[in-house]
């Protein structure tokens, strides 16, 4: 017997008994076992850092669904006079005009106008008297986007499924119909922090837009998935 | 040795020039090819989406409305695309106008689909019909839009715009002026063989 050092195949040495037959050595060349060898994905320590990563998750969500609406309103002095103006924190979801699809800003009322800048900068904007209807909704949506969805892809076990479960938030929508110079109509969808949309919304009755959609409760999304049909 | 290695690489090079060179024209009548002109005389009007007997949010109406004028942009078949309303329409001679029904709609949840994966799909189907000034059918077209997996409820809309513009795209629209008779999906084999049409 004697001792011979073994280089393992994924770097690890090791030393083990082999016995002087030279041509035992020679087969068990490529056989060798590491005693010492990298932990398997589903090994303990993997499994509670999923955990934890799973508690993370779960209380960042909890944390975002429980925050509350941002103060609406702000006061600029404009001409000698105070003159207060709403201003909201949106997502432009479609429809304005010169502004790209999900684009995040502020939506406010200025004068007599419907502004949506961003970065400070107005990117659109609207008459208030041209507004059509003003529609209020609620929505649910996943946070995170692509990065989370895949993220939660990975998670074993299921446990992405579990965090998708807290991972979401609710959200008002305001859907505006509004004409233009030559009478076309446009559409546009904003996403709002809940209880924000009726603020806007009142503030728009009252300087001058129509209203003529009646609020629906039965329009709402129905998350059980009730299926309407005219057939 | 060091000399033949020298001349094979101006060869693969040479090669390379030449397939390059060879190919250019190609590339460009591609490149053009890519910039169609409109392939019909018609111009399209979209009207605002009627929601039948289903109760649909207002919002997805929007967006189906505004998803039909980008992808009807986007496929250049038409001279013009207008909105619903628009005064400039009325002066447009070869005019058609793309009437929009709701007929199904089914609220999905985005939560739903992310826990479940099988349940909690947003479904709409709807009737879509390319009339004329007189209000002759000339393109009928059942689709469907739907979001099962990944994306937002709004997403559907989306998805069925796109199908409204390939269906409309692969239909062949009379010439101006000439009176057909309408063209309806159960007969359109491509619009049936492709998924999301019906």
């Amino acid at each position: 017997m004697r001792m011979t050092q073994v280089r393992a195949s994924f770097g690890v040495l090791d030393h083990a008994e082999i016995p002087d037959d030279p041509g035992l050595e020679k087969n068990m060349n490529s056989s060798v076992v590491a005693l010492r060898h990298a932990p398997g994905p589903y090994c303990l320590t993997y499994r509670a850092a999923y955990l934890m990563l799973l508690i993370w998750y779960g209380t960042m969500m909890f944390a975002q669904t429980s925050s509350g609406p941002m103060n609406a309103t702000a006061t600029t002095p404009a001409l000698g006079a105070e003159v207060t103006v709403t201003q909201v924190s949106v997502t432009q979801v479609l429809g304005f005009e010169a502004a790209r699809n999900n684009t995040k800003g502020t939506l406010s009322v200025q004068d007599n106008a419907l502004q949506f800048k961003k970065n400070g900068n107005a990117v659109a904007q609207v008459n208030i008297s041209s507004i059509q209807d003003v529609v209020l909704g609620e929505e649910s949506k996943q946070v995170g986007g692509l990065p989370m969805t895949l993220g939660k892809a990975g998670v074993p076990y299921g446990g992405g499924r579990v965090i998708s479960l807290f991972s979401h938030k609710k959200y008002d929508t305001l859907t505006l119909q509004y004409l233009d110079a030559n009478g076309g109509l446009h559409g546009a969808i904003f996403q709002l922090e809940k209880g924000q949309a009726a603020v806007l919304k009142n503030e728009l009755v009252a300087k001058g837009a129509h209203v003529t959609t009646i609020e629906n409760p039965s329009a709402k999304p129905n998350p059980q998935g009730a299926q309407n049909d005219s057939k | 040795m060091t000399a033949n290695k020298k001349d094979c690489a101006v060869v693969i090079v040479t090669l390379m020039v030449a397939t390059i060179l060879a190919r250019s024209p190609q590339l460009c009548a591609q490149t053009v090819a890519a910039k169609p002109a409109p392939t019909s005389a018609w111009s399209v009007q979209v009207d605002k989406v009627d929601p039948g007997d289903v109760v649909i949010e207002p919002a997805f109406q929007i967006a189906i409305y505004e998803n039909l004028l980008v992808e009807l942009g986007k496929t250049k078949q038409f001279k013009q695309v207008f909105r619903s309303g628009d005064r400039n329409a009325s002066d447009v001679p070869d005019l058609l106008i793309l009437k929009t029904t709701v007929q199904k709609y089914t609220a999905g949840s985005e939560t739903r689909r992310a826990v479940t994966t099988v349940s909690g799909a947003t479904k709409l189907n709807v009737r879509s019909q390319l009339c004329t000034r007189d209000g002759q059918v000339v393109v009928e077209h059942v689709i469907d839009g739907n979001v099962r997996f990944l994306g937002s409820n709004l997403r559907a809309t989306h998805n069925l715009a796109r199908n409204v513009a390939k269906s409309i795209e692969q239909s062949s629209l009379p010439e101006p002026g000439v009176s057909t008779p309408a063209q309806k999906s159960a007969t359109s084999g491509v619009a049936a063989a492709r998924p999301g049409l019906r």
